[in-house]
């Protein structure tokens, strides 16, 4: 058997999915294949979509038309907003998700594509002849195609540790890791490393002591991600969250079994994510820690299943069951499944373009933990930039590239493409350099606009992005021209202790005062002339008026770095014949290869100076800034 | 720090520090001739290239204060040095009046160059080639060396190790806000604010600190400013060369052209003085004396040191000698060190003044003294200090100090005003970024280094 497609997505999880989505809806003829139809968009790890920063980027892979917000939302059995009690700008939408209900809704939402097909096969080989021409799977079945999406995971030599000896090849639990295909890749002259991660053990909630536990709800007025579903989804029955500690039993368990540990043991040669410690980890690391947190998260509504988030771990089953046990609330516990460490190869992603098109084979791209990434928003952004990009090539049209200053997504990809990876990647707020202006409330007017110029919007999504955008732009004329008089306003002022006004004044101004939020400023108006905005359109008008003066300086920042970017470096740049560079500038820059002079101040080792040199060898080379907007900051 | 895509216009003093009567501010770079219009406050760009004109150089701003009177020439790229447009002006001599022309420029939107810049930017336009361009940065150098006593070079390398120090304070409040901000979840205390803000202000203080030690760095780095003063045949130009011959550290000594004042650089106990003999100090002259005269004054108001010469008369029988009181106006700020030249001519009962010190060149009596007394009253803050805080040396480096205390005090401000601390921390990204320029290091992902050592953070 045998069939063309334009773009061939490689893997079925989050990457996968955003990217075969991606290409579709920009028209391109697109297949998906995956060993397992019946696994599509797996929550591997915790049965949770969000949190600071990645949350943002959930919301802005949902504003590019995305899977992910929207099979969140379906899924959603517990919202909340982190970091409510801070300034918006740095809110986190988070959702617990139920872990049968979420593929479900992202295979209905690809199913709903009509440029889209679906295959069940291993994928073992691929075809090259210059650049890629399409791939083989193990039942002989060739799939030909202008580009290849891989979005392979934990699978490519995937090994899974439960302490001791127990090595065995895999991707997941019980599913068999993808050899052929990694050494396919790996001939190709492609550096390969590797990495690990890990998951903790579950447990029967019916055997969890409740009563031991602190209960976690989920805000009041749940939210969701929302308007950048573009679709609203009905909210399920929402369940809590439990949280118990860790002891010092815990301790002298795991400290006296350390050796069993494939971590510890040196089973485990691949570095892991610090931000993730296994417990093992925890316990080396800060041996004076007289606890640490653990959360029992609900795994659906049709189950007992908790996830014990904070233990992960790749001791043995006897020894995990053990220290569960030495935990309040868990001493009768029953475990369902024993966590596990996995090892798997990445692909350093300097080897790779802003497209996530890899330099040295046109036609194939790479998205999600292949890239030594961590995290299913993390996966989903780059499937989506990948996916989009590969049908934008083969439709021979401009590529698709989210700057910095635009969205998480654009710091991702840059963090990836121009300083690498030493562990495994993820997001954190701190590396965006625009922070008051990557904000999980205004991803329609940052990348939404975007998506719907380049056409990755369906029109009932671009109907409801120019909605949204008309709302925001009510909204903040409203708090700009409302005047509130003092006894509609004190009454909200003295709230918060805020000095009360004599004379009217206007609605933006009152924002601007601590402690003042735009609902309830909102809610002094007259029931019949109160408008109605959307909570994430009110959150803007918050950071408008409170961040005053820091999100113009973010602006005019961002507005430097563009004019930088739009410095372009030739491919071909001698860096290393740059005798007014440092010579670790020259090196960094040579592996690097930046393809404009923003790009060149990010890679770590080049300073101001070596930048400003590197202007002036390029201009003594008769290189001129190009005034055509930038590939990318 | 951003850097811009086309390059800067750039501005320094393209001759040594204090030597000579004449000295050469250049200016390069796209804006430089915009540059000298607005200090000229004429239109520089309707010269011919190559022509020079003499120019009031006026101090930017309404006041329009005159700085100096000076010879402005134009080069247009790619006939200059730099191969850019290049705009020179002489002015008189000496530290002030070149910085004060340099500041102006720095008022009007140009950067002080770093050290070597100019050559640089020759070689980038294809005006020398490399190795031409490492002789001359060689020079530069082996010039800048002689100029640097010992103590300079200790001073600077404890200033590095103090900066990176207080650079690494900041990364720590920065890891406090990206815990604070990031990890909501976590087990870890809540950080308190409150300590964030003094933790800043206390940065603040000891960038402050270091700023304040500026006018000492300056010192150090171009030499006290000692004035030979005293009627004429007092004995100061025998002692210039005593002070300078001894310690052979005379980089040029130049006389100054209708100026009757020799100006030199010594390096004395490992401290660098700009000594200035200068015209004998009597009233009554006219002309050439009289101008002469007038220039002593006008070094005498600046003066960091003023070594006052009284010669030794030998007393007609029975009458004490006293020689003739100089006048010192002007000199009323600066240190100064009484002398009794000529001790050698002194009668076997004879005492110096309470307060003097007796020398005589000829013997070499007493100079062990005055170098003493010269090191002491223009660099004792320094010594005293040096093992406590380290000195700022350069204009570049006071200016980074002061903008890093800067946006740290305006981030405790904004806190006290109640904005949030996710805005608040863009000034100690600023902060940060100032040390780091005078470090010259490149910020990398430190914080987030730091939030995982320091906190068992993630689930």
């Amino acid at each position: 058997m045998r069939a063309r497609y334009d773009v061939i997505v490689v893997g079925g999880g989050h990457a996968g999915v955003e990217a075969a989505a991606a290409s579709a809806r920009l028209g391109a003829r697109t297949v998906l294949v995956t060993p397992d139809l019946g696994r599509i968009a797996q929550m591997s790890c915790n049965p949770a979509i969000g949190g600071v920063a990645k949350g943002t980027v959930a919301r802005e892979v949902g504003a590019l038309g995305g899977v992910m917000a929207q099979a969140a939302d379906a899924a959603r059995i517990q919202f909340r907003m982190l970091n409510r009690s801070k300034g918006p700008a740095v809110w986190g939408p988070r959702a617990q998700c139920d872990r049968a209900r979420y593929p479900i809704a992202a295979r209905r939402a690809l199913d709903g594509l009509p440029h889209l097909d679906l295959f069940q096969d291993m994928v073992v080989g691929m075809q090259f002849d210059g650049r890629v021409q399409g791939i083989a799977t193990r039942g002989g079945v060739v799939f030909e195609g202008d580009a290849v999406v891989v979005t392979a995971g934990t699978f490519l030599r995937g090994r899974i540790h439960m302490g001791g000896a127990s090595a065995q090849g895999a991707g997941r639990a019980g599913e068999g890791p993808s050899l052929e295909l990694a050494e396919a890749l790996e001939r190709r002259g492609l550096e390969v490393a590797r990495f690990k991660t890990g998951t903790p053990p579950r447990v029967d909630g019916r055997t969890v002591d409740f009563d031991r536990c602190q209960r976690q709800d989920g805000d009041a007025d749940a939210d969701a991600f929302r308007f950048c579903s573009y679709a609203r989804e009905p909210l399920l029955e929402q369940r809590p969250c439990w949280v118990t500690w860790t002891g010092d039993a815990l301790k002298r368990i795991v400290a006296g079994n350390l050796e069993r540990s494939a971590l510890y043991g040196g089973e485990i040669s691949g570095r892991g994510p610090r931000y993730c410690p296994s417990i093992e980890d925890k316990v080396v690391r800060f041996p004076d820690a007289p606890r640490h947190q653990v959360f029992l998260e609900p795994e659906g509504l049709d189950t007992t299943e908790l996830y014990v988030n904070g233990l992960s771990t790749s001791l043995p089953p006897s020894v995990q069951l053990a220290f569960l046990r030495s935990i309040p609330g868990l001493e009768d516990a029953k475990m369902t499944k024993p966590g596990y460490a996995v090892e798997y190869d990445y692909f350093p992603p300097r080897q790779l373009r802003h497209t996530l098109e890899v330099r040295s084979i046109p036609g194939l791209y790479f998205a999600g933990q292949v890239n030594g990434t961590t995290g299913y928003e993390e996966a989903a952004a780059q499937g989506l930039v990948a996916g989009a990009n590969a049908a934008l090539a083969v439709q021979g049209r401009s590529p698709f590239v989210v700057e910095r200053d635009q969205g998480y997504i654009g710091v991702l990809v840059d963090d990836l493409v121009t300083k690498g990876v030493d562990e495994p990647y993820r997001l954190f707020t701190s590396r965006a350099e625009f922070r008051l202006l990557l904000r999980q409330d205004n991803c329609a007017g940052r990348v939404g606009v975007l998506a719907r110029d380049v056409g990755l919007l369906t029109s009932r999504q671009e109907r409801t992005l120019n909605e949204r955008l008309a709302e925001e732009r009510r909204s903040l004329v409203w708090f700009r021209e409302t005047a509130i008089g003092p006894e509609a306003a004190n009454p909200v002022l003295e709230a918060v202790g805020s000095s009360p006004i004599t004379e009217p004044a206007r609605a933006r101004k009152l924002l601007r005062r601590p402690g003042v939020r735009a609902k309830a400023l909102v809610g002094t108006v007259a029931e019949e002339d109160a408008p109605s905005f959307d909570p994430d359109v009110l959150a803007t008008v918050e950071v408008d008026a409170k961040y005053e003066g820091y999100v113009e300086r973010e602006n005019e920042r961002a507005a430097k770095l563009r004019r930088q970017a739009r410095f372009a470096i030739p491919e071909d740049a001698p860096f290393a014949e740059f005798a007014t560079l440092s010579s670790e500038a020259r090196q960094k820059l040579t592996s690097a290869r930046p393809t404009n002079l923003a790009q060149a101040g990010r890679v770590p080792g080049v300073s101001p100076a070596d930048l400003q040199n590197l202007v002036m060898e390029l201009r003594r080379l008769g290189h001129t800034a190009r005034e055509e907007p930038a590939s990318s900051t | 720090m951003v850097v811009p895509v086309e390059p800067d216009t750039i501005v320094a003093c393209a001759t040594p520090p204090g030597v000579g009567a004449v000295a050469v501010v250049r200016l390069s770079g796209p804006r430089a001739v915009a540059t000298a219009s607005s200090l000229v406050r004429r239109d520089v760009g309707q010269w011919p290239s190559r022509s020079v004109r003499l120019c009031s150089l006026l101090r930017p701003g309404p006041s329009a204060e005159m700085l100096d009177k000076g010879l402005v020439t134009l080069f247009r790229a790619p006939a200059s040095y730099t191969g850019e447009d290049v705009v020179e002006v002489s002015t008189h001599g000496g530290r002030h009046v070149p910085e004060g022309v340099v500041d102006a420029c720095v008022a009007l939107g140009a950067r002080r160059a770093r050290p070597g810049e100019f050559t640089q930017r020759a070689y980038l336009n294809g005006k020398l080639d490399l190795t031409q361009a490492e002789a001359v940065g060689d020079l530069t150098a082996a010039a800048s060396e002689q100029g640097r006593s010992v103590a300079l070079h200790q001073l600077e390398r404890g200033l590095g190790e103090r900066v990176a120090s207080l650079r690494s304070r900041l990364i720590g409040l920065s890891a406090l806000m990206v815990q604070h901000i990031d990890f909501p979840e976590e087990d870890e205390a809540p950080v308190s604010l409150k300590a964030v803000a003094s933790e800043a202000q206390g940065v603040a203080r000891d960038v402050a600190r270091l700023v304040e030690t500026a006018p000492a760095g300056t010192l150090l780095r171009e030499g006290a400013l000692t004035v030979l003063a005293g009627p004429p045949n007092a004995g100061k130009s025998s002692l210039f060369n005593a002070l300078l011959g001894i310690e052979r550290a005379i980089v040029t000594p130049a006389a100054g052209t209708t100026r009757d004042a020799i100006e030199a650089v010594a390096s004395i106990d490992g401290f660098p003085f700009r000594l200035v003999d200068t015209a004998g100090l009597r009233t009554g002259t006219e002309g050439v004396e009289q101008q002469g005269i007038e220039v002593a004054h006008r070094y005498l108001s600046r003066a960091d040191v003023v070594i006052v010469c009284r010669e030794t008369v030998a007393p007609p029988a029975g009458l004490t000698a006293r020689p003739p009181e100089p006048t010192l106006a002007g000199a009323d700020a600066a240190a100064k060190v009484l002398l009794r030249t000529k001790w050698d001519l002194a009668e076997d009962d004879q005492a110096p003044e309470p307060g003097e010190i007796p020398v005589s060149v000829r013997t070499g009596q007493g100079l062990a003294d005055l170098k003493r007394a010269l090191r002491d009253l223009a660099f004792r803050g320094v010594v005293e200090r040096r093992d406590e805080v380290p000195v700022v040396t350069t204009r570049r480096q006071a200016e980074l100090l002061k903008n890093a205390e800067g946006e740290l005090s305006d981030f405790a401000d904004a806190l006290k005003r109640g904005v949030p601390p996710e805005a608040a921390s863009a000034h100690i990204r600023s902060a940060e970024s100032a040390l780091e320029d005078v470090l010259g290091v490149v910020a990398s992902d430190e914080v987030l280094d730091r939030v995982f050592r320091d906190f068992c953070i993630g689930k």
